[in-house]
């Protein structure tokens, strides 16, 4: 292991340094080169006195006098501390009391030997994403707006399993070039600005001092349309209107019924509702096209599973849950 | 941040602009152009004094209106000093908007014969009265081709919205080809798809200290003061039980008595179920280790979640039960947001291989421009979002972004059955379920929800005031003859005019598919009719035996046709229709013009036409479908 080893100090433990030196002879023995050892009081960071480098240590030690079942800790450091450790970096002194923040905060928990914390080697999810970052600016005023986005990751493999990126809305702060509408001075609004002065309850728009919605629209006025032209080449299936009499309607029943029935061809219902998807069906056999278990939208048209949820090849499928009404 | 310079405004009825709407603010970012997104009611009305660029889609809802959330703000019922109802206020300048470019796309349907009404009404005030200008000229897309900017193309809606799009980007990266960063000049790049935009606000692990542990408690909501909850003392099955559709008569009582009238409909919030929810949580399974973890925002609660009010007890099982709408057909934008999410090997079968092609066929259905695949894969067979997430495997959701790529779980608005102002509300309820060729029964979210409601439950509703005022004369004189035209549930808004004595002369002609099976209301319907206080005509359109003639609504009206002239014309009638949208509000009109003329004695179809449009002018004649 490389990297730094943290100790950080409950500020109780400054009446009894004894405590802290006992942990530090400790560390030092069960690292056989020389590490070094930094040590902060737990409320400097807590202030932000004390910034933590990111991916540095590779062990962090918190002490305090509270016994394990008592142990209290600011649960916004959890996070910090899992950025400050190196993947791989290791956590001790916090307690299950706080196991759900440590898998929010990306760390795993361990029970061999001594119990502690293992930040995963993975970056965090959206590690990427500049909260952190984004927060403390925002919160100390210091306004360190990057105008540049997130790039992208080099690797795109990497971007696959890997932390979505996220953009925060600081990163698009931007200010028009204000050109020719400037044209409105100050004065010009200000005029303006009266008729949106609040006049009380009668100004929900409907008395005698509003104009009338129906004498704004003529029952021919069909002006001002831009017919579109331009667009998609493939054509739309027609939909059936709601009281369809043209057929539409039945045609599609049509094809639901026969769909439905293709479905009940390559199911098997056992008592619990279990069904196994049968793939003993003349032709259907998933080597066929290979996009039957993949969910309807990889299906061919006319797949005998249209209908049906995605499946692995070869399992029960539960059809408990989507069969209820059959 | 100067995202007050462009914005993007929708108004949206079912989703559908409002989803265009997010598709082009997700182009403006990547593109850099910072930019506010909202409905034109959430809009700060003074904040178009310092817009530069505006945007506007917008559906046109029932009789060439605009829809709830241009009028009104997502949460709270005000109306007032929204943008629209200031720029309606008739002593503007007409330089009010000089300093305004502003570019509109319209959606519709022409089978209405309001087309696209709203989007020009928004244009008619917003250009043509008060000076703003066009960067292009609006562009209106019509659902079945025949009329707006793809007439007889054959083209989608979504070809003119990418159109319209495609001119939008043009023109601004034009205008704007370097953007500036802290006073330094940057080239205009556009984003990498694969990155993921992140919120404004978003959720974190929060604090377990306030974490209201007990779970048998109500769910509680914040943010939202005019919902209201409401203890459910009837679900009724009124159709019989052989019958195909289920329609429930719904009651509630009312825990703060709120006022109403006839023709007035009532917002119901609905739930996911909790199996559901689970099998969400199993799909995702990294969420399954924190979904009862007390969560919070980092920067407040997204605007999304507004409307109605966020859950209290912030977890990823009550968002999901709550806010997640995971049983809709998934939405391009979904897609956009999620597909570069898909990077999980390890969940599949042949690996890499299968990992790349799950992740493309992502990326084709958020960008491709022909939406053919993705209508077949979602929407012709109403295929979820959670079973999209099941067949996808390699997509690893990053929960903190939950209410950003999900869409939210939005009301539904039901017709009142009930008689005025009671405290006990009566809805009449469709239960939605049809098939599909996926082996699951869809279900409409919140019907399946009201379905499954049973005596002393909570729901969350508020009460709707629609502008549907009632005829002004009818207050003043009881006797005025009132027409209801109601087939199918179309019945719910009839019951309540009918329980409230609001007239004495009630003509109801009510129609629905097999008398034995689906009268709905029948013993009361068939009481007040031989008392007198209704006349009820019935027709019923798939049944021999009681109904061989006549089939639907028209046919009865035309067989008393010279009754519906004289009390229309002689006696000042009103009339009001109600029931499913299509051909059925078409062919009524039609049957009442042929009335006036043939019984009516209007010399040609022109004449009885214009005398009926008098009557919607003059609110004589309503009409409610969906």
């Amino acid at each position: 292991m490389k990297g730094p080893i943290l100790i950080l100090i409950h500020p109780a433990i400054t009446t009894t340094p004894e405590v802290l030196e006992e942990k530090k002879i400790g560390i030092s023995k069960q690292h056989a080169t020389e590490v070094v050892i930094e040590q902060y009081l737990i409320n400097k960071i807590n202030d932000g006195t004390v910034v933590l480098e990111t991916s540095n240590y590779s062990e962090i030690h918190y002490i305090t006098p509270e016994s394990d079942e008592s142990v209290s800790f600011p649960k916004k450091l959890i996070g910090v501390l899992s950025d400050s450790l190196i993947p791989g970096g290791t956590l001790y002194g916090l307690t299950n009391a706080y196991k759900i923040d440590a898998l929010v905060n990306n760390f795993e928990i361990s029970d061999v030997g001594v119990y502690h914390w293992v930040k995963k080697n993975i970056s965090k999810e959206t590690k990427s994403v500049s909260l952190l970052a984004s927060n403390s600016s925002s919160e100390s005023g210091v306004g360190k707006k990057l105008p540049m986005f997130k790039k992208m990751p080099l690797f795109k493999k990497a971007a696959k399993n890997e932390p979505v990126e996220i953009a925060t809305a600081s990163d698009e702060v931007d200010e028009l070039d204000d050109d020719d509408a400037s044209s409105s001075s100050s004065g010009d609004m200000s005029n303006k600005a009266k008729y949106f002065e609040s006049v009380g309850a009668d100004s929900n728009g409907d008395g005698d001092t509003s104009v009338s919605e129906d004498d704004l629209v003529a029952v021919t006025d069909s002006t001002g349309i831009t017919m579109i032209t331009c667009g998609k080449t493939k054509t739309r299936k027609k939909r059936a209107c709601k009281d369809c009499t043209c057929g539409l309607k039945e045609e599609n029943e049509e094809e639901i019924n026969k769909i439905t029935s293709q479905q009940d061809r390559v199911l098997k219902f056992s008592a619990e509702e279990l069904t196994e998807v049968d793939f003993t069906v003349e032709g259907k056999k998933v080597g066929g096209c290979g996009s039957c278990s993949l969910g309807d939208a990889f299906r061919c048209s006319g797949c005998p599973y249209l209908g049906l949820p995605a499946f692995k090849p070869g399992q029960a499928v539960n059809l408990s849950s989507i069969s209820d009404d059959l | 941040m100067s995202s007050n310079k462009i914005a993007i405004l929708y108004g949206s009825e079912t989703g559908n602009a409002a989803d265009f709407a997010a598709i082009l603010s997700h182009h403006l970012h990547r593109l850099h152009f910072a930019h506010s997104l909202s409905s034109m009611g959430d809009y700060p009305a003074a904040d178009i004094l310092k817009c530069r660029y505006m945007f506007v889609i917008s559906s046109t809802t029932g009789q060439g209106d605009l829809p709830r959330n241009v009028h009104e703000m997502s949460y709270g019922e005000d109306r007032t000093n929204t943008l629209w109802s200031v720029l309606k206020k008739k002593n503007l300048p007409n330089d009010l908007l000089d300093h305004l470019n502003i570019a509109f796309f319209g959606l519709g349907d022409s089978s209405y014969p309001k087309f696209n009404y709203a989007i020009r009404k928004l244009h008619q005030r917003m250009v043509v009265q008060l000076g703003a200008t066009e960067i292009f000229e609006r562009l209106e897309a019509d659902d079945i081709s025949m009329a707006g900017s793809n007439r007889d193309t054959g083209l989608g809606i979504e070809s003119v919205y990418f159109e319209f799009e495609k001119r939008i980007l043009q023109h601004l990266k034009e205008k704007f080809p370097n953007r500036k960063v802290n006073g330094e000049v940057l080239k205009r790049e556009e984003l990498s798809e694969e990155i993921y935009l992140e919120p404004k606000t978003y959720l974190k692990m929060g604090d377990t200290s306030n974490m209201r542990k007990e779970n048998a408690h109500e769910p509680k909501f914040m943010g939202d003061y005019s919902i209201s909850n409401g203890k459910i003392i009837k679900n009724l099955r009124i159709t019989s039980e052989e019958h195909f559709q289920d329609v429930r008569q719904l009651t509630f009582k009312q825990d703060d008595i709120k006022p109403y009238s006839p023709g007035d409909t009532i917002a119901i919030y609905p739930t996911n179920t909790d199996e559901d929810v689970q099998r969400f949580l199993e799909v995702q399974t990294h969420w399954l280790e924190i979904a009862d973890e007390p969560l919070s925002f980092t920067d407040g609660i997204p605007n999304s979640l507004n409307d109605g009010g966020c859950i209290e007890n912030l977890t990823l099982r009550n968002l999901l039960k709550y806010h997640c709408d995971f049983n809709s057909i998934p939405k391009p934008s979904f897609f956009m947001k999620i597909w570069t999410f898909a990077t999980d090997v390890s969940r599949m079968e042949r690996g890499e291989e299968q990992c790349t092609q799950q992740r493309e066929k992502l990326h084709e259905f958020a960008f491709e421009q022909d939406m053919q695949d993705l209508y077949d894969y979602c929407n012709r067979p109403r295929r979820s979002i959670l079973e999209v997430l099941e067949d996808f495997l390699s997509i690893r959701l990053p929960w903190k972004y939950v209410i950003d790529y999900m869409p939210v779980l939005k009301p539904r608005l039901f017709s009142i059955s009930s008689s005025k102002s009671n405290s006990e509300i009566e809805l009449t309820v469709a239960i939605v379920k049809y098939k599909t060729i996926l082996r699951k029964l869809r279900r409409g979210v919140c019907t399946n929800y009201i379905s499954k409601l049973r005596n002393e439950d909570t729901i969350r509703y508020k009460v709707i005031n629609n502008s549907l005022h009632l005829n002004k004369q009818l207050e003043h004189n009881r006797d005025i003859p009132c027409i209801l035209i109601s087939p199918g549930v179309g019945i719910a808004p009839m019951m309540s005019l009918i329980r409230s004595d609001i007239c004495n002369n009630v003509h109801l002609f009510f129609g629905n598919r097999v008398k034995d099976c689906d009268f709905l209301y029948r013993s009361e319907l068939e009481q007040f009719d031989k008392s007198g206080k209704i006349k009820l005509y019935t027709c019923f359109s798939r049944d021999e035996i009681n109904s061989p003639e006549l089939k639907y609504v028209q046919d009865i009206l035309w067989e008393k046709k010279d009754l519906i002239a004289n009390l229309i014309i002689d006696n000042q009638a009103v009339i009001y229709l109600c029931g499913s949208s299509g051909k059925m509000p078409i062919q009524v009109r039609i049957t009442i013009v042929e009335i006036l003329k043939k019984s009516g004695h209007f010399k040609d179809d022109k004449e009885a036409e214009t005398y009926l449009k008098d009557m919607e002018k003059n609110n004589r004649y309503f009409q409610e479908t969906w």
